[in-house]
């Protein structure tokens, strides 16, 4: 461009005018890439919470549809069904053993201590079998299975066995996660009610043995059972189910959406460190919630 | 299941290079019942990715892949996975899960989709287990089997429950002698009762003694698909 005069450089008095000044035009270029990056942050935090919502969706509307249940996909829930409550078995009656020994004769002593003993059913409820429970069940459950098929899953995407089998027209999700989730929510249920009956009775017979109480074994178990609230008989088995649900649903996810960087050593912290958060996050859930 | 027209037909099918990696040229191809094309091919992973694309695995930029006369792009997913089912596929890539025996991996894809009789489904997959050289059907974990047992395994797999379309990789260098006719037999009967075959190849004597039989011969380079003269 020659010949034409020189373009006039904004003035002071220009942009007070109504044009824009050269701080404030350049200020998109500048904002934008801090933008980009609080997106990418908030995008990838939130991803995996996304993805656990819309797979949970998944799994309900596919476990509706009895051509989604065919032998292959059976096979696979009596499989995962027979780990999950076969490996959790002896790890859940022990860890109920152990809680049983600490929070029921505790809860018994100092309740009778302090003259409250009419009050150890409820505490043992609210505390035991509605708080930490789930909690203990879904670390079980995460630590003796959930582990188990994120490796599982993890290591067939990371070997291309997953396309190979969507090569072979069976979906992954079907033939994996949805009888693999339903397995861990039954297992859960399983797991949940033996732990909370397990619990109870070894805190009854070591403080019936010890002679702080008295009463028929069934007398504590009525005890207990009329603390419960009508909302407790919902609210304790869904938390079981639920927690089983996500820990198994979270573990499966997050082996099947493994990237090509992924090893099974990045693999598997992740997994943990969700698995707790989801245990976590389900049991405060209710617990605000109730 | 049967069909008049093309088993497979490509039409300027455009593979998607950012998805795919593929050299984004348009390919045409069409395989009518009982054909059999040989494909030239040196490159294993690229004579995977082009049967991907056939299987409708491959995202496309432009153009259409059609297997029986349905457009992959067009299907939902579990009309596009039931379809698959109808493939028969020997592959290089890693396809074996360690999860189950290699009996249940071999008749994992007809339990999936079919519901013929699990002692059905057996039974013919023993009698092709025999044909391939094998003395029943390998019960143990496909990681312990050799690499000319997986071959043997891979020709079952691929060939149980009468596929219409079979997409045969390489694995010549991995299938023993003794199942080298087994191989060409089975290719002969499903082509008799009207499937297509496509058979990827590294070398020409791979297939020499094939070559009577073969209606179709093409080369797959990375500028895209190419007849070769002279069948």
């Amino acid at each position: 461009m020659t010949g034409g005069a020189a373009a006039p450089t904004p003035t002071p008095t220009e942009a007070a005018d109504g044009r824009r000044p050269g701080w404030l035009a350049s200020m998109p270029g500048r904002v934008r890439p801090a933008l980009a990056w609080l997106g990418r942050l908030t995008r990838h935090q939130v991803r995996f919470v996304l993805v656990l919502i819309g797979s949970a969706w998944g799994v309900v509307r596919e476990s509706m549809r009895p051509n989604a249940w065919r032998r292959t996909v059976r096979d696979e829930f009596r499989l995962c069904l027979s780990q999950v409550v076969g490996g959790g078995f002896l790890s859940t009656v022990i860890t109920a053993t152990l809680a049983g020994l600490m929070v029921v004769s505790q809860a018994v002593y100092w309740l009778g201590f302090a003259g409250m003993a009419q009050m150890t059913g409820s505490i043992l409820v609210s505390v035991l079998v509605r708080e930490i429970s789930p909690v203990l069940v879904g670390i079980i459950l995460l630590g003796r299975s959930g582990m188990l098929v994120l490796t599982e899953i993890g290591l067939l995407t990371l070997g291309g066995q997953i396309r190979a089998l969507q090569a072979q027209g069976m979906d992954p999700f079907l033939l994996l996660v949805l009888p693999r989730t339903c397995a861990f929510m039954l297992g859960g249920f399983t797991l949940g009610i033996l732990f909370a009956t397990n619990a109870l009775l070894m805190g009854f017979i070591i403080t019936h043995a010890s002679g702080v109480i008295t009463t028929s074994v069934w007398t504590f178990f009525a005890n207990v059972l009329g603390a419960m609230s009508s909302w407790d008989f919902v609210v304790i088995p869904l938390k079981f189910i639920l927690v089983g649900f996500f820990v198994g649903l979270g573990a499966c996810m997050t082996g099947l959406l493994a990237d090509v960087d992924d090893t099974i050593a990045t693999l598997m912290p992740r997994g943990f460190a969700r698995g707790i958060m989801t245990v976590m996050v389900v049991n405060i859930l209710f617990s605000l919630w109730g | 299941m049967g069909t008049d027209g093309p088993i497979l037909e490509l039409r300027a099918a455009q593979p998607s290079f950012d998805e795919s990696g593929m050299a984004p040229v348009p390919v045409d191809l069409r395989l009518m019942p009982g054909d059999c094309a040989i494909v030239d091919c040196r490159d294993y992973a690229r004579a995977t990715l082009f049967a991907d694309l056939c299987c409708g695995m491959v995202a496309l930029a432009s153009g259409s892949v059609r297997f029986m006369g349905l457009d992959w792009t067009a299907l939902g997913d579990r009309q596009l996975y039931a379809l698959r089912g109808r493939i028969g596929r020997i592959t290089r890539r890693e396809s074996w899960l360690d999860l189950f025996g290699t009996h249940q991996n071999i008749i994992l894809q007809q339990l999936h989709h079919t519901t013929r009789p699990t002692d059905d489904v057996v039974a013919e997959a023993m009698s092709l287990g025999q044909a391939f050289g094998f003395p029943g059907l390998p019960l143990t974990s496909p990681g312990r089997l050799s690499a000319a047992d997986l071959a043997r395994a891979s020709c079952v797999r691929a060939f149980l429950g009468r596929p219409d379309l079979l997409m045969l990789e390489d694995v010549s260098d991995m299938l023993p002698p003794d199942a080298t006719v087994a191989l060409l037999e089975a290719i002969t009967a499903a082509r008799d009762r009207g499937a297509a075959v496509m058979w990827f190849a590294r070398h020409g004597a791979t297939w020499a003694e094939y070559r009577p039989a073969v209606n179709v011969h093409l080369r797959l380079l990375d500028e895209g698909l190419f007849p070769v003269r002279g069948v």
